[in-house]
């Protein structure tokens, strides 16, 4: 726990400066993990404000202290679903907007310093992991994300979505086989193209 | 195959790690509490605005039904039917029943009119 128990209290108790106390501990890591949860730094500060909007309504709905770190990545990865969904609706909507987006970040590629080649590899990174877990639903690639990526345990995420381990164990295995079977047809397509390339 | 499939899951694995460090965590912006605390005042003052105007709507509605219950009262006539007792109801309908039967009796039986001297 970042915070004593009886901060936690107080601020259920309708305690401002004791919110304000919890918003300060937690933001950082609030902060990385819906920068992972949804791989767009740009909108990573919205998710996570959303995240300590829901928290400020629902502290009197937590029964103990105890449960609050789970429970506070609950609100996380809710807000985060949220945010994929309305993502993916809106890319249903207008694929113009991505088109743009893509054709902007070549043109800051273009550039060329070594900053702005590293943050060209990041982006380069995140759009393919991006595209990878778009093959998966959005509750699975979130799930996934929380294993491989934060690192989280079975326990932490047996708490987390109030499953059996094994419900997740199957869940996780299904989604990771879809994202290495995307991966396969990726590496395909690439190999295919060089050896295109190449004559 | 398999030997493939180990090696694709060994890139996956790399791939995700690479992932968790293209994804740093941006640095919270300088107006990351005052604009947390304005959206929550915001998020306060509509839903108090809601329960406002829930509020008034439901004095109006109650309001609304005294009055309709006034005006259905105190415009329509109730008949005798509604008011009268069992009792009452009952000689009513007794007396409308007898009163042809005894006239025709009484007009048979009564005795012929004496001319006066």
């Amino acid at each position: 726990m970042l915070v004593e128990f009886d901060i936690v209290e107080r601020a259920q108790a309708g305690d401002a400066q004791a919110f304000n106390q919890i918003v300060q501990a937690y933001r950082r890591r609030i902060f990385g993990t819906v920068s992972r949860l949804i791989g767009r730094p740009e909108d990573v500060e919205d998710v996570a404000q959303e995240v300590f909007i829901r928290l400020y309504y629902s502290l009197d709905q937590l029964r103990s202290p105890e449960v609050f770190e789970p429970w506070l990545y609950r609100l996380t990865v809710n807000a985060a679903l949220d945010y994929l969904r309305k993502r993916r609706k809106r890319k249903l909507e207008s694929r113009v907007a991505d088109l743009s987006e893509q054709q902007v970040m070549m043109a800051d590629a273009a550039a060329g310093s070594k900053a702005e080649v590293d943050e060209k590899e990041k982006a380069r990174i995140r759009e393919l992991v991006d595209s990878l877990l778009s093959g998966v639903s959005d509750e699975d690639r979130l799930l996934l994300t929380l294993k491989e990526v934060e690192g989280l345990s079975l326990k932490e995420l047996e708490k987390i979505y109030r499953v059996n381990e094994n419900a997740l164990k199957v869940r996780l295995f299904r989604a990771r086989q879809r994202v290495l079977r995307a991966y396969a047809a990726r590496r395909g397509e690439e190999a295919r193209k060089g050896s295109d390339d190449e004559r | 195959m398999n030997g493939d499939n180990r090696h694709l899951e060994q890139e996956l694995d790399r791939l995700l790690a690479a992932y968790r460090d293209a994804c740093e965590a941006p640095e919270p912006g300088a107006d990351f509490m005052p604009r947390l605390w304005a959206r929550i005042e915001s998020a306060q003052s509509w839903t108090e605005r809601l329960w406002k105007w829930a509020n008034g709507l439901a004095v109006a509605a109650a309001a609304a039904s005294v009055l309709l219950v006034v005006y259905q009262v105190s415009s329509r006539p109730q008949p005798d039917f509604y008011t009268a007792t069992y009792v009452e109801s009952l000689m009513a309908q007794t007396e409308a029943e007898l009163a042809p039967v005894e006239l025709a009796g009484m007009a048979s039986e009564a005795p012929p009119e004496q001319p006066l001297p």
